[in-house]
């Protein structure tokens, strides 16, 4: 059974192929970084799938600070409960 | 005046014969009925007037001698169209004349050419496999007349008194040579020895002969048993009674390879008898499912005869019933698809080409979690919604919901569907509460599988290249209502309050902090089908689920990969070793183990103590695998070849035991199984299915160590567990945030 279309996950791994320069152009720490930002976008592609845009890079960017702004919320939320404890 | 007789009884068996057809009935009175049927057959051809002149003119000079005549006749898609009628009055005549005609006129549109007969003969007489006939004969056995009694859709059945025999040779006759057959009546069990063949087969006639069986269920009788015997009896020239019909030959059916879902997919051959069935219980696919009984009820619904029912895939089973549908509204059946794709834009291809919605799950381990199902979820769409190939209107969407619309009258697909999920629903609903010792209990579960895989294929048929109704756009539309409904439920889980953990395709996860009582769930369960208006019903509640991560990456979910212990206990898992074909029985016994002491667990509180002792077990394991302990065949690998030996470029292990298999002059074809044990040296592997001794002492043992430690990995997952069990804030975070 063929597809006409790559499957979202095929047009994410294809995206990721085509930064390999770029990243191996990075240092062994931001590679890892790197690699981070890519796996947390991939627990938003049923969304992707669902948005079907034209080009998908622009979404995948869109998960990656989607989990960058969940974890800037989390870790704010773990600040204020610190503060709150020792005042 | 006409002697005229009333007979009441099971249809068993139709096929044609030199004058007509052949009917066999078993009779109330206990007897078996060879009746006999003028049956006349048509086909339909359609194309332009001159063509059609040429073909009248060729076809009143052939010696079948058929009746023809113009018509105007209904197509699926056009509407009324002219066609040239061609009436037989012998059926076996009918794909003679075809397979001529369509040769010499290969541009015409032939319609009703290659239907099985069994299914023109539901379509005029109502008749099914097993159906309750009353008929009515003169003194030859001619059949004057037929009435169905009964209705395939009827919950309470008659089921009519067979006689079965079971055969099977003493070994797989792949494994090593069987010297003797096993025979089983309905009296007693005995075993006849191969040699000498002509006392072998003198015992076989008279077992034959004094119980003549309607059913013979063998244990690889299409593939070699059967062969076996008629090998035999032509050599000894004996007359074995194998056929109830003795003017029928005995049907051989070749094997054949095919590629069905991205596998290789091997049908042996098979071998029909007349008059009675005979069953391979390895041949007859998904036997393991859902048993005979569900092998009668797939014959009842879609009146193909019970030897081809057993052993077609159940698409085959769906587009019959739709054959048969049209065939009783008078609308024509191509021969050939005709429906290509519509043509449209890059962009609607994207946002069109989508198949159902699959989240991603929270990785880990999460209590109290409701797994929430839509029942038979895109068949019902098409009966609900009417999607049908010729009901969709492409490219013309709802401007409320986005959804693809259809036209007003009922299509064909909702037509055939609407009472088998009438009826599967109405079964689901018996089981419900049922005992498992009551006597419906094994029936209706067996019904109930086989209705699922037929409701399964049906959506697949509509984009199948090959189906007569089948149309893309009907596919892409079914897909769109599916994603529609996810969506809404997801959406209204979420007003209420509950976490929604996953989803895929037609189910979804949810948890709410102390929810755990089923009836907690009912107003959730009321409000998505009040909002989606398909019907869904709990699956049940975990007691807890863990989702797990990719292999490759721990941060990656995976959609389904899990495992999970219901609160009745039952555990329910997908994706990991347990599951998979071609794990060895030791590693699968050892996961289900682990499972076993998992589910027994009561809080998480004591989760440690449980792990701790599930890694116990694993270490014991490992010590019997060092030691020789467990028995070579637990840890034969079963693995399917995807293509022909010689194909291969780089071996795998499988390619190379069927290599030692061909040496040994065993024949393998891609999508047969190949098992293998993983040895010391090279070549690493050795067949399985060899003749000679294995020696255990060439087991590789420290690959199973490997193989062990890899699967151990997946469960019990103790960072995981651990790390996630008391986490479920983690994705709690943005909804506080809203």
């Amino acid at each position: 059974m063929g597809r006409t279309l790559a499957s979202i996950t095929q047009a994410f791994l294809d995206e990721e192929t085509a930064f390999a320069k770029f990243r191996r152009a990075l240092r062994r720490s931001d590679q890892l970084v790197l690699d981070d930002l890519f796996a947390s976008a991939r627990q938003h592609l049923a969304a992707a799938a669902y948005a079907s845009h034209a080009l998908p890079f622009e979404t995948i960017l869109l998960c990656m600070l989607l989990e960058e702004h969940k974890e800037v919320i989390r870790l704010r939320q773990f600040v204020e409960e610190i503060r709150g404890l020792q005042e | 005046m006409v002697y005229r007789n009333k007979l009441r009884g099971w249809l068993l068996d139709l096929y044609p014969d030199e004058d007509g057809l052949s009917i066999w009935l078993l009779g109330q009175d206990g007897k078996r009925h060879h009746l006999h049927q003028v049956f006349a057959t048509r086909f339909y051809i359609a194309g332009p007037f001159v063509q059609l002149r040429l073909a009248w003119k060729w076809l009143s000079s052939q010696p079948e001698k058929p009746a023809l005549a113009r018509e105007e006749r209904r197509d699926l898609f056009s509407g009324a169209i002219p066609v040239l009628s061609v009436e037989l009055s012998q059926p076996l005549n009918l794909p003679r004349l075809f397979g001529r005609i369509s040769k010499v006129f290969p541009d015409l549109i032939y319609y009703d050419a290659d239907i099985q007969i069994s299914l023109r003969h539901a379509a005029r007489y109502g008749t099914y496999p097993l159906s309750d006939c009353e008929v009515e004969v003169d003194s030859q056995n001619r059949v004057q007349d037929i009435h169905v009694l009964s209705s395939p859709w009827d919950i309470e059945l008659s089921h009519p008194p067979l006689n079965i025999i079971t055969m099977e040779p003493e070994v797989d006759p792949f494994h090593a040579e069987p010297r003797k057959v096993w025979i089983q009546t309905a009296q007693a069990r005995f075993s006849l020895d191969l040699e000498p063949e002509r006392a072998f087969l003198v015992g076989l006639q008279a077992v034959l002969k004094r119980h003549d069986p309607d059913l013979i269920l063998t244990s690889w009788g299409d593939i070699w048993l059967l062969p076996r015997i008629l090998q035999m009896a032509k050599e000894t020239r004996l007359n074995l009674p194998l056929n109830r019909d003795p003017d029928q030959p005995i049907k051989h059916r070749e094997a054949r390879t095919y590629h069905a879902y991205g596998q290789v997919i091997h049908r042996g051959q098979q071998i029909h008898l007349a008059g009675r069935w005979h069953i391979d219980i390895n041949n007859a696919v998904m036997y393991h499912d859902y048993s005979l009984e569900g092998i009668w009820e797939l014959a009842r619904l879609t009146a193909l005869p019970v030897q081809t029912v057993a052993r077609v895939s159940p698409g085959t089973g769906i587009s019959s019933m739709q054959i048969v549908t049209a065939l009783k509204d008078g609308i024509l059946v191509p021969w050939h698809k005709q429906q290509a794709e519509d043509r449209k834009s890059l962009l609607d291809l994207i946002r069109s080409d989508l198949g159902g919605l699959v989240f991603q799950p929270t990785i880990g381990m999460h209590k109290d979690v409701a797994e929430i199902d839509f029942v038979s979820m895109y068949p019902s769409i098409m009966a609900n919604f009417n999607i049908s190939p010729e009901t969709i209107r492409p490219g013309r969407l709802d401007p409320d919901t986005g959804l693809p619309m259809t036209t007003g009258e009922l299509g064909l697909i909702p037509r055939t569907l609407e009472p088998l999920l009438k009826k599967r629903i109405a079964i689901k609903e018996e089981l419900v509460g049922m005992s498992k010792w009551d006597t419906r209990y094994k029936l209706y579960k067996a019904q109930s599988a086989a209705h699922k895989w037929l409701l399964v294929t049906c959506f697949g048929y509509l984009g199948y290249k090959n189906a007569r109704f089948g149309k893309i756009e009907a596919h892409e539309a079914v897909t769109a209502y599916g994603r529609e409904a996810l969506l809404r439920a997801k959406e209204t889980a979420e007003d209420m309050g509950f976490t929604v953990l996953h989803m895929y395709v037609d189910g979804m996860w949810v948890h709410k902090e102390g929810l755990k009582k089923s009836s907690d769930f009912d107003s959730l369960v009321y409000e998505i089908h009040e909002r989606t208006k398909l019907p869904l019903a709990l699956d049940g509640i975990y007691r807890w689920i863990c989702f797990l991560p990719s292999r490759q990456n721990k941060k990656v979910p995976v959609a389904n990969r899990y495992f999970g212990i219901f609160q009745s206990g039952e555990i329910k898992c997908r994706g990991i070793e347990l599951r998979r074909h071609d794990t060895p029985a030791f590693l699968a016994e050892l996961q289900q183990e682990i499972l076993n002491i998992l589910a027994q667990c009561p809080s998480d509180k004591h989760l440690q103590e449980y792990l701790d002792h599930t890694h116990t077990l694993a270490a014991r394991c490992l010590d019997d695998l060092r030691n020789g302990r467990i028995p070579p065949e637990k840890l034969v690998i079963r693995q399917t070849l995807s293509r022909a030996v010689h194909e291969y470029k780089v071996p795998s292990a499988a390619a190379i035991a069927a290599k030692q298999l061909e040496q040994a002059g065993k024949f393998l074809r891609p999508g047969q199984i190949v098992r293998f044990i993983y040895t010391l040296g090279e070549p690493g592997v050795r067949a399985w299915d060899l003749l000679e001794q294995f020696n255990p002492k060439t087991i590789n043992i420290p690959l199973y160590k490997i193989l062990l430690n890899r699967m151990m990995q997946t469960i019990p997952c103790r960072e995981i567990a651990m790390q996630h069990l008391h986490q479920i804030e983690v994705f709690r975070i943005p909804q506080m945030a809203q």
